[in-house]
């Protein structure tokens, strides 16, 4: 089955963007942006300030891709489903929710904290923000540099469970008490498919799952959704 | 679309070792929640949850690998080339709780690709397998999502392994939440007052018809229908009006191919908290109108088990069909008004072949699947 490739969204260390608005998607070795509510909503929002920032990193890359696709803005709740893996989830999270168990032996237990425990807890906070009634599921996969969750969203797609899916990455950097067991690429990165036509020639190309499950973009089997990303934004600048 | 079978099932849970343990505890109204001895509660709302009895906390690994260790030994053998769906919301989270206490634990444990990694080696598979984390409803979507991929016919195999432990990380988080009982747990009633926390695991091998026929197994159910949506509404409580739940059970209807008077019985999440409950009540009397119709919760006897939940529930849910009786819910006393007709303190007979079974979560996740009965 192909699906349209029609929106792509960004946060990496090098910055933030989405593909309409030009730039590349890199992934340098330098830390990520400290996000701010005006980076990535024009208006007021009560809860990004609360959110971890895991779950800041999530969501503005799925804002990104659906502005990108002209899905941002929206009046009626959607079934667009959400993919999104991560090889360490709200681990960050984690470590700082644990902190205040310790004090005074979990008196001081942080109730914000602890709603944000979960790898999934962002595509909550963006079916929220964004009206998505679809499947949201967070994963996490050995070894496929994305290519699971973009896996998963086809199938869904194939499958006729919806026919909008996000699909993408998601990671803060690894802690450095990790630092030599995981390696990753910090950032989140997320795609929008669809198997409707847009009315405009789609630039980024199409995506297609095969029978075997391989990934095809464009006909050519992607590395990594990074690497597919990549090659689709560069496809678009020279169209 | 290639009927998916389920051929093979196990649950651990604090009621005992194997499913037997657990279908004959929940028949006969057993609870087994009490006091935890693993961490002090002092602080906390309850000092109760369901916990496995002599899981051994001398190792620096997590406590999960020993009850993997029991929820496998036994289960029989897996195909090769099965697919592995993990479920787990938290994973090793005693070994990060011992980590940042002492600095004793074994790091690796901290992602959860070092559990996906041992449960295809000890199980001899070839995939290396995904963890699928959404919330309280992670192996109801597992199922889901392994019953899609036969269905699809992508895969003829694919295994679930679903589990959580009983955490101080976890508990302290529902306390901060205040959603947990002081008291044992109550699903359904009108005075209920929050969860009790569980843990356990289930493992569920999946088939295609085709595939189970050839290799001579048993069928113990089959998996008509699944769903999954999510409701959009808070981040930690449910939508008032059901909408999520109302749209993942009329998906697991449709892919059934079944109206809901096909619904014979229904395995509810009633995690006992006042608004999970009665998001479910206003959910299911929306699908299926006033008709009485058996209901239960299995969490007043083994607790909230978190990501197992959905997996150990579609494991009873099928000893429920084969034996046509649902278990009395465990702890209720008085039902809500709008659980009269659906729940009870008694077992049910289940007359019919389907069963629906549902779970919910943080994040406005909700998740159904359509059980049915493999005779008839």
């Amino acid at each position: 089955m192909d699906a349209y490739l029609s929106g792509i969204g960004w946060v990496t260390g090098a910055g933030f963007g989405w593909g309409s608005q030009g730039g590349d998607c890199t992934f340098p070795n330098v830390p990520l942006p400290l996000l701010t509510r005006k980076d990535v909503f024009p208006e007021p929002n009560q809860r990004f300030g609360r959110m971890s920032d895991y779950a800041k990193l999530g969501l503005a890359a799925i804002a990104f891709a659906l502005r990108d696709a002209g899905l941002e803005t929206w009046s009626t709740k959607r079934p667009i489903g959400v993919v999104a893996s991560t090889r360490l989830g709200s681990l960050a999270t984690d470590l700082e929710y644990h902190q205040t168990v310790l004090i005074q032996r979990g008196g001081l237990a942080s109730p914000n904290l602890f709603a944000y425990t979960l790898a999934n807890c962002f595509l909550g906070d963006a079916a929220i923000q964004f009206g998505l009634t679809g499947s949201s599921v967070a994963i996490n996969e050995t070894a496929e540099g994305g290519l699971g969750a973009l896996r998963m969203a086809l199938e869904d797609l194939a499958m006729g469970e919806a026919d909008t899916m996000l699909a993408g990455i998601c990671d803060l950097p690894v802690p450095s008490a990790l630092s030599n067991i995981i390696t990753l690429k910090p950032g989140a990165v997320f795609l929008v498919l669809t198997t409707k036509a847009p009315a405009a020639p789609a630039s980024y190309g199409t995506v297609s799952l095969a029978d075997n499950g391989r990934i095809l973009h464009n006909c050519s089997p992607p590395g990594s959704l990074i690497e597919l990303v990549q090659t689709a934004l560069a496809r678009r600048a020279a169209s | 679309m290639n009927e998916v079978c389920i051929c093979q099932a196990a649950a651990l849970t604090a009621l005992g070792p194997d499913l037997e343990s657990l279908w004959r505890g929940a028949l006969a109204g057993e609870s087994a929640i009490r006091p935890i001895e693993r961490f002090e509660t002092g602080r906390y709302l309850s000092g109760s949850a369901a916990w496995i009895e002599g899981l051994p906390e001398t190792s620096r690994r997590s406590l999960l690998y020993p009850l993997l260790e029991r929820l496998l030994d036994g289960f029989g053998p897996v195909p090769a080339d099965a697919t592995l769906i993990a479920a787990s919301t938290k994973g090793c989270v005693d070994s990060m709780e011992r980590y940042l206490r002492d600095g004793s634990s074994d790091l690796a444990d901290l992602t959860v690709v070092t559990l996906l990694e041992w449960i295809g080696a000890r199980l001899g598979l070839t995939d290396a397998g995904i963890n699928i984390n959404a919330a309280c409803a992670s192996s109801t979507i597992a199922v889901g999502r392994a019953a899609s991929l036969i269905a699809s016919g992508r895969r003829e195999v694919a295994l679930v392994v679903c589990m959580d432990l009983v955490s101080e990380f976890v508990f302290s988080g529902f306390s901060a939440l205040q959603a947990l009982s002081a008291e044992h747990c109550r699903p359904f009633d009108r005075n209920r007052s929050g969860l009790s926390l569980g843990e356990g695991g289930a493992a569920l091998l999946l088939m295609s018809r085709e595939r189970a026929s050839r290799e001579e197994r048993p069928v113990l159910g089959v998996v008509a229908g699944w769903g999954a949506a999510n409701d959009a509404t808070h981040i930690t409580a449910p939508a008032r009006d059901g909408c999520g739940l109302i749209q993942s059970v009329r998906q697991a209807l449709s892919r059934a191919a079944i109206g809901p008077e096909k619904i014979s019985a229904i395995s509810a999440h009633g995690t006992a908290t006042v608004y999970n409950d009665q998001m479910e009540l206003t959910a299911f009397r929306t699908l299926f109108g006033e008709r009485p119709l058996p209901m239960h919760s299995i969490k007043g006897a083994i607790g909230h088990t978190l990501g197992a939940a959905g997996g150990i529930e579609v494991a009873l849910g099928l000893k429920c069909l084969e034996a046509r009786r649902l278990p009395p819910t465990v702890g209720l006393l008085e039902p809500e008004e709008a659980a009269k007709g659906f729940v009870s303190r008694s077992a049910q007979p289940i007359v019919g072949r389907y069963l629906l079974s549902t779970n919910s979560g943080f994040g406005g996740v909700n998740a159904a699947l359509i059980l049915r009965r493999e005779d008839g």
